[in-house]
């Protein structure tokens, strides 16, 4: 398995906020984790990104053990709810940061920015400042920057939800198709019962610090605590 | 009614803020070419040529200039330091109350308190001496009234710093620079990067307005050179003050002069701040 992450606790004073987290995800899989506000979903995400330290446990990358790695030496990304962009810097920038971190030549940055902006469809977009671009725009803009810098894993928290419908729509076909093209392995929370059922190739369910992974995802219709019963009783009712 | 408000506001703002600076500008300019004052006669530019040829001015300006960058930028660097070191200690009550404080303190108190702390014959000199570093108050350092404007420098990074310490963890906060350091640090940077890309360029471009214009201000300061300034060179403003009180009737106008030369200064400076359009709060 690509990731691996095996009984990670992480608490907060007296409260314990993930509780023995195990799971395990193939390379270039996305795992779509459900779960409501507060349930350890950022927690989780931000511990294996390395911004939290656990409290025990242990997380392999690719075989390699990264549970005491820094987070700048992981390769992961770690994508906020919110289009976070650095305000300083024009969209062409903002996706050449992390490239411009790692020191790569200006031509390759060029090329790489310059394929981004085409794979996001944000041509023409490049001299904008953040202010200047729609809440879509910047949300791709985002995506580019974590994609460019090719991480071994990408983790998105929430990704699109502060995104319309319609933009919600669009984003999400803009990320199967750029997590096939680069080849992105990602693990995407969402309290969005049909987000998650369209983005992940596996699904997880977390609910009081405890992430269940479904093999099947007939078996995650089928578990009642994921409400997707509900949501089917609901809708039926309307006929 | 609507439309009428915008207009009071346009002329209360000329009223008060215009005419009597343009007005005050105008006699300093008829002063300074002999027009108006009592003993002068009529047109004249020698009070300009006076003013140009002896270099006062000149070496007056540059002394004003290198003491205001100096406080600035060490005011500057100072609070971006302690921003960046002690932002959570800072957001404590009390902790943030003492910031508040030295803003409520005039600038003349804390002239005459560095007077007082830093003098031959003031606090630090007597602790000196009760230690046995000095046997005498003359082998205390110069650090009022001296030619390296220690005391004028150390009374306006007093003044200023907690201002733009609490600026800086203001914007700190509004422009969501910690949430903005995680993302970097998580795209490869390290905590040096993160300070070099992030932290630095958006706190400094989000404010430098506001630095320049504290550099004017400092530039034309009063009390604090006044009370720890030395004779000659003086700041600016020190200068005009003297000029235009003394006995010599020809010096009013020379000090007029002065003060012309360095309102054109800064206006300029301000034109060239506030003039070209800023479409955005960051350049590109």
């Amino acid at each position: 398995m690509f990731l691996e992450v095996q009984h990670i606790i992480k608490s907060f004073g007296a409260e314990k906020v993930v509780k023995d987290l195990s799971f395990s995800l193939k390379a270039k899989q996305t795992l779509s984790i459900l779960g409501k506000s507060g349930c350890g979903k950022t927690t989780m995400l931000k511990t294996i990104g390395g911004l939290l330290s656990p409290d025990s446990g242990k997380i392999l990358l690719d075989g390699e053990d990264i549970t005491e790695t820094r987070p700048e030496k992981r390769n992961i990304v770690y994508l906020y709810q919110e289009d976070l962009l650095f305000p300083h810097l024009n969209a062409y920038e903002n996706i050449a940061f992390g490239l411009r971190l790692k020191k790569i030549p200006e031509g390759l940055i060029k090329e790489k920015v310059g394929h981004m902006l085409h794979s996001l469809e944000l041509e023409g977009q490049a001299e904008k400042m953040p202010n200047q671009l729609s809440g879509g725009q910047r949300q791709r803009v985002s995506f580019g920057r974590a994609i460019s810098t090719n991480p071994s894993l990408l983790l998105l928290d929430e990704p699109f939800g502060s995104l319309d419908t319609g933009t919600r729509q669009r984003m999400q076909e803009l990320f199967k198709k750029l997590t096939a093209e680069y080849d992105i392995t990602s693990l995407f929370v969402t309290h969005d019962l049909k987000e998650a059922v369209l983005m992940g190739d596996q699904i997880g369910f977390m609910q009081n610090g405890l992430l269940t992974v479904y093999s099947d995802k007939k078996d995650f219709i089928q578990d009642p605590q994921t409400g997707v019963q509900n949501e089917i009783e609901f809708w039926g009712g309307l006929r | 009614m609507k439309t009428k408000k915008p207009n009071i506001g346009i002329v209360l703002f000329v009223a008060i803020g215009v005419v009597p600076f343009a007005a005050a500008f105008v006699y300093a300019l008829l002063y300074s070419f002999g027009i108006i004052g009592v003993a002068n006669q009529g047109f004249t530019l020698r009070f300009w040529e006076s003013v140009l040829a002896s270099g006062t001015f000149f070496k007056s300006l540059g002394y004003s200039v290198v003491i205001a960058l100096v406080a600035v930028s060490l005011s500057v660097g100072g609070a971006l330091w302690v921003t960046l070191k002690f932002r959570r200690q800072l957001e404590k009550r009390i902790l943030s109350f003492v910031i508040y404080l030295p803003l409520a303190i005039p600038g003349i108190v804390t002239g005459f308190f560095t007077f007082q702390l830093f003098s031959k014959g003031g606090f630090f000199a007597r602790i000196s001496h009760k230690l046995g570093f000095i046997t005498e108050a003359s082998q205390f350092p110069d650090l009022v009234n001296d030619g390296l404007a220690v005391g004028i420098i150390l009374s306006f990074i007093t003044m200023v710093m907690p201002f733009f310490v609490l600026l800086f963890l203001n914007v700190y906060k509004n422009e969501r620079i910690e949430e903005l350091s995680i993302l970097a640090q998580s795209l490869g940077a390290n905590s040096r990067q993160v300070v070099h890309c992030v932290f630095l360029p958006i706190l400094i471009r989000k404010t430098w307005v506001l630095i320049i214009l504290y550099f004017i201000f400092l530039l034309g300061a009063y009390e604090v050179p006044l009370i720890l300034g030395q004779e000659s060179p003086q700041m600016l403003s020190v200068l005009i003050i003297q000029e235009i009180k003394q006995y010599d009737l020809d010096k009013i106008s020379e000090g007029y002069v002065v003060a012309v030369l360095y309102t054109l200064l800064v206006s300029v400076a301000a034109l060239a701040l506030f003039l070209p359009k800023r479409k955005r709060a960051y350049a590109s």
